[in-house]
């Protein structure tokens, strides 16, 4: 139940981010074609809605396995090694946005005392993406390793 | 120390985690050993983010998916039917001919074997093509659609070296062609000796009417490219134009998307970005720790040390390049050399525009070397073929692919003469 409800706020903050990027690029061409002078927040409002929209996205392309990695040598291995070596993957994987998410608390915290130049709102708000990415991406991989040590996989 | 960054890196690639975590438990290992504060990992991850030309990358994802819903594949393939059927082995014409005005929407290599693949490889074997050459003309036309513009490995290498998206699009168009006329030659060569089939002539009338189905998608193209050479549009910008184009063009023309596919095509788009952008994010983490270490300065000053004369270091450079590009994905390994690579060629007088041409050159070639070429892979199994079979029927492809390397590599005016006619 709180996987689906976690997936549908991840979609919505995807297609809603992305939604407000392109609204705010098109207002940045209509502004420097139709008015006298094109706002400067734009870019800082596109550059925004970028990050959190790749935060929203990364654990839904962890979910459906979207990450690129190499098979070559991993098909030499036997199949009680591949399903070891799955769950190295995801414990080590699990550790480093572990580490991320610790480590942004500091970041955000550390945003919070300056401004972005454009909009003046604080930078822990952008900054606080990086610990979305970080949590909801131990979250589906926390589950994602449930699931292999219930039932391996090669 | 660093050699430690670089053994995590390639044990974690061998036991086949994901590219971007083998990069970010790399750099872990090496922040943890050296008692760097952990802060630095989601600063850097951020900082690699933040760049607003970055933001052009889900844009031409998204455009080509969108087109790509109203049958663009189908509608490309049936006009270059009708355009070069008629001539030997006009199938693998149409293949390299689809693949290059494809490539002006799909700007990766491994989408366009997959979408090119699905289409042409059935297509081909059926009408009486050996199923090994079907598959090797899929896997070398595919490699044209990371260099002819709009490219993301282009918008990768401006990234990383602070070059003009713009210049760099136009650099890699004239290589592009180059590539595409010696696999056509090639394609019509093998299939006069093995008396491939041709259809029957088509009526100026008949490809009229199927270019009218293709124009839409291909004006998308010259949007794209004439809004950034013109100025009127940034590289981001145009991105999102061709987004809108598509949505208009996909609801009002082709008549295939609603708000339900929209919303699809979004997230499904998305998803390729975020896992592209994740690279992106911890290669800087890791070509900052490369920096810090002056690993470019040490490559520079040993490959220096072997030779000094700018011909050599090219040909030391393509030599690495090829190699890494035969195992890895392009933009990851754009993204580890290139930034180390540009500081040896600009030491020896090459062009940093002429040089990013010849990097992605070789990465993309690199896809089709065997005996790990990823479009090899993808188009073995659509063609359900053994890839020593496709490697085989390839290498006359690969030839070619190396010749029109070499003629870019030693003649820059070849990619800086589209950028110097507009631009200068």
């Amino acid at each position: 139940m709180l996987k689906k409800h976690i997936e549908k706020i991840l979609k919505l903050g995807t297609i809603w981010s992305v939604f407000l990027l392109i609204g705010s690029v098109l207002l940045q061409i209509f502004a420097r074609f139709f008015l006298a002078q094109a706002p400067s927040w734009t870019e800082e409002v596109s550059r925004l809605c970028f990050i959190f929209s790749v935060a929203f996205a990364s654990p839904l392309a962890l979910k459906s396995n979207y990450y690129i990695h190499l098979d070559v040598f991993f098909n030499m291995f036997s199949n009680i090694w591949k399903r070891r070596i799955n769950t190295l993957i995801l414990i080590c994987v699990f550790i480093l946005f572990f580490v991320l998410a610790f480590a942004s608390i500091k970041f955000v915290v550390m945003g919070f005392t300056e401004n972005s130049p454009s909009m003046g709102i604080k930078m822990g708000i952008a900054f606080s993406s990086m610990l979305i990415l970080g949590i909801t991406m131990c979250y589906f991989i926390g589950l994602k390793l449930i699931k292999h040590l219930k039932k391996p996989q090669p | 120390m660093i050699l430690v960054l670089f053994i995590v890196f390639v044990v974690c690639l061998v036991l086949r985690f994901p590219i971007a975590f083998s990069l970010g438990l790399s750099c872990f290992v090496y922040i943890i050993l050296n008692g760097i504060p952990l802060v630095v990992i989601p600063m850097k991850l951020y900082s690699g983010i933040d760049v607003f030309v970055l933001l052009s990358i889900p844009g031409f994802i998204m455009a080509g998916n969108l087109m790509n819903y109203g049958g663009l594949t189908e509608k490309i393939v049936n006009f270059c039917n009708h355009l070069m059927g008629h001539i030997t082995g006009g199938l693998s014409l149409v293949n390299i001919g689809a693949s290059m005005l494809f490539a002006g929407i799909s700007g990766t290599a491994v989408s366009d074997t997959a979408s090119m693949g699905s289409i042409m490889i059935p297509a081909m074997k059926k009408e009486g093509y050996d199923a090994d050459f079907s598959c090797a003309v899929t896997a070398a036309s595919s490699t044209m659609g990371p260099i002819i513009p709009p490219s993301i490995p282009m918008i990768i290498a401006a990234t990383l070296s602070g070059l003009s998206v713009g210049r760099l699009f136009l650099a890699g168009a004239l290589p592009g062609l180059l590539l595409g006329g010696g696999l056509m030659a090639t394609a019509y060569f093998i299939s006069k000796r093995k008396k491939y089939p041709k259809h029957k002539k088509s009526s100026l009338k008949q490809v009229l009417y199927s270019f009218k189905d293709t124009f839409w998608s291909l004006l998308m193209t010259f949007i794209i490219l004439f809004g950034i050479i013109g100025g009127v549009f940034t590289p981001t910008e145009a991105s999102i134009i061709a987004v809108i184009y598509a949505l208009l063009i996909g609801t009002f023309v082709y008549k295939k998307l609603n708000f339900k596919k929209v919303q699809i095509i979004v997230l499904d788009s998305m998803k390729t970005s975020a896992s592209l952008m994740l690279l992106v994010g911890f290669a800087n983490l890791f070509g900052w720790i490369l920096i810090t270490e002056q690993v470019p300065q040490l490559i520079s000053s040993e490959i220096l040390g072997i030779s000094t004369n700018k011909y050599m270091v090219l040909l030391m450079i393509n030599i690495l390049l090829i190699f890494v590009g035969t195992f890895m994905e392009t933009i990851a390994a754009l993204l580890i050399l290139f930034p180390i690579l540009l500081k040896l060629a600009i030491s020896v007088d090459i062009d940093p525009i002429h040089f990013a041409v010849i990097a992605v050159l070789n990465l993309i070639i690199g896809l089709t070397t065997p005996p790990v070429g990823v479009c090899l892979f993808i188009a073995s199994s659509i063609g359900k073929v053994s890839i020593a079979k496709v490697s085989k029927a390839g290498f006359p492809f690969l030839l070619v692919s190396f010749v029109v390397l070499a003629l870019v590599t030693l003649f820059p005016s070849i990619s800086l003469m589209l950028p110097s006619w507009f631009l200068d």
